[in-house]
């Protein structure tokens, strides 16, 4: 199990898996041998609610970096997902098609969104957000959220 | 920046389905949430509570919290007190009602109009019982506000506070206190806070260390000086391991 | 039917969920199925209230859960309660994906809709359990 930085706001507790990279949207990027894993912050999860669909381009799609990949639809909101890293998807969760609320439940585990066959992941990893700037990003987030509730 | 945790009331709503008092204190409850009181309170899931919400949970042990219910059963105060803690203040709306001499309450789905009054009459209740509570000192420990009269029965002993291990997320640390074991809740952030503003130990900073923590941590009077002291030396070695470790 | 079915809503206050399995449960109890169906307040019955827990463990019960924690259902069970059927209201909304709820305090129409919707799945499976309590039991009485 990685480590984790934790933000408690209230009676919320954001964690921010340290192995791993993320885009300012709560999209993350895990490198695991030649694929980068990728998925959606602890911060996301929480801040747009319980996952109703998450439907991810299939298998063998071209990707790049900055480009939507997928769409998570919650009871609150549709989100478009911009990949972190630049590829081809490898493999798609298959547990999003019937039990997308995984992505709640352990959005840094089993509620991966897909794999990547990455072209450059050294250059895309320099352009995301190291976990420690993540998680100052996701705190000041979170902290602006409250305040507008 | 660590998370320094922002005093602020819980709310508990029983939101009882069976009587429209029930109706009542969820809707007087996100009134005061939503309208009356949006930065100073947070909302409590009692369902979730029950169901062992360990964040809800630890909110309720670390801030003061109200619990509003619709009748004399009082399901949301007694939830609170035993998953963790007595709460601050409660409310019944039965008797709101009656002290404003309130008509019938009725319709568990649409409230008729002495419903509505009921609403507006205990958001309003609330509204100031969360004034009180964050301008006054509250004592988890001891279920009373510090200012009142001693409690006469005998103190039952302290509740452990909520801590990281549980995963709860409430920041604590423990420190020893005239030979004593004493759980100081937000004790680690506020030192991290207090060695990025670049404050070195000293006596000075000691006495502002200690009153921060007397913020989240009920320190009694004539023990002052012991935890200053205390803090002094947890200050001390924790500047000292931060520049081992740098 | 000589039951009643319990119904047990999560009335969750922190999402726009608790409201619409509170709304589903009353919409059951008071216009869709009067006769065969009673509400019971989960508080009440964690913490011991007798009637409360009389009535869950003499009558099948369903329960009504905002999301995916299903505080219900687990507490129902907890209680030694029988869970005959468990609704979320999350899956009720994946197959109404029209219906998108909001509000709280009060529901708007896509919350009203489809607090609706689960209020007439769940009177369906009113339906089904007091059809199947109706048949002969296979092997003597019910415990």
């Amino acid at each position: 199990m990685s480590a984790y930085l934790e933000y408690t706001l209230d009676k919320f507790t954001f964690k921010v898996a340290s192995d791993r990279f993320y885009t300012p949207e709560g999209v993350w990027a895990r490198a695991d041998g030649d694929r980068v894993i990728v998925g959606v912050s602890d911060f996301f999860q929480q801040h747009n609610g319980d996952v109703a669909f998450a439907e991810v381009q299939e298998a063998g799609t071209a990707v790049a970096a900055g480009a939507p990949f997928a769409t998570i639809e919650t009871i609150k909101v549709d989100v478009e997902l911009s990949c972190p890293v630049s590829g081809v998807i490898s493999a798609v969760n298959e547990k999003l098609e019937l039990e997308a609320e995984v992505i709640n439940q352990d959005p840094y585990g089993d509620g991966w969104l897909a794999s990547i066959d990455a072209d450059a992941w050294p250059a895309d990893q320099a352009n995301l957000m190291t976990p420690e700037a993540y998680f100052a990003h996701m705190q000041v987030q979170a902290q602006a959220e409250a305040e507008n509730l | 920046m660590p998370s320094l945790p922002q005093k602020k009331v819980g709310i508990v709503a029983c939101s009882g389905e069976e009587l429209a008092e029930g109706t009542v204190t969820r809707l007087a409850a996100l009134k005061v949430l939503e309208e009356l009181r949006p930065d100073d309170t947070v909302t409590i899931c009692l369902p979730l509570f029950l169901a062992g919400g360990e964040g809800d949970r630890a909110f309720a042990r670390f801030y003061p919290t109200i619990a509003v219910d619709g009748c004399a059963l009082r399901c949301a105060a007694r939830a609170t007190e035993e998953f963790s803690g007595k709460p601050a203040a409660g409310v019944v709306v039965t008797e709101v009602a009656a002290q404003c001499g309130l008509g019938q309450i009725a319709g568990l789905r649409r409230l008729n109009a002495a419903g509505e009054q009921a609403v507006a009459e205990t958001a309003a209740t609330v509204a100031d019982l969360v004034d009180t509570l964050l301008d006054k000192k509250w004592s988890r420990r001891e279920g009373r506000f510090l200012d009142a009269e001693p409690v006469i029965e005998e103190t039952a002993p302290a509740k452990s506070a909520a801590s990281c291990a549980c995963g709860t997320g409430i920041p604590v640390q423990t420190v020893q206190v005239n030979g004593e074991n004493v759980t100081l809740i937000a004790l680690p952030p506020l030192l991290e806070q207090f060695k990025q503003m670049g404050k070195r130990p000293s006596p000075e900073t000691a006495a502002e260390l200690l009153a921060q923590v007397q913020i989240y941590n009920d320190v009694p009077a004539e023990l002052e000086a012991m935890y200053q002291e205390t803090l002094a030396q947890a200050y001390a070695l924790f500047c000292g391991a931060e520049e081992a470790a740098a | 039917m000589s039951q009643k079915v319990v119904i047990v809503p999560c009335s969750g206050i922190g999402k726009t969920y608790g409201t619409v399995s509170r709304e589903a449960a009353y919409e059951v109890i008071e216009e869709l199925r009067p006769d065969t169906s009673q509400l019971a307040a989960l508080s009440m019955l964690v913490l011991g209230d007798e009637n409360t827990r009389t009535a869950v463990a003499a009558n099948p019960t369903i329960t009504i859960d905002g999301c995916k924690l299903a505080c219900a259902t687990k507490m129902v069970q907890a209680s030694g309660g029988r869970v005959a059927q468990e609704f979320a209201v999350l899956d009720v909304f994946r197959r109404n994906r029209k219906f998108k709820p909001q509000g709280i305090a009060e529901l708007n129409e896509g919350g009203r809709l489809l607090a609706s919707a689960l209020a007439q799945e769940v009177a369906a499976a009113i339906d089904a359990i007091g059809q199947a309590d109706d048949l002969p039991p296979a092997g003597g009485e019910d415990a």
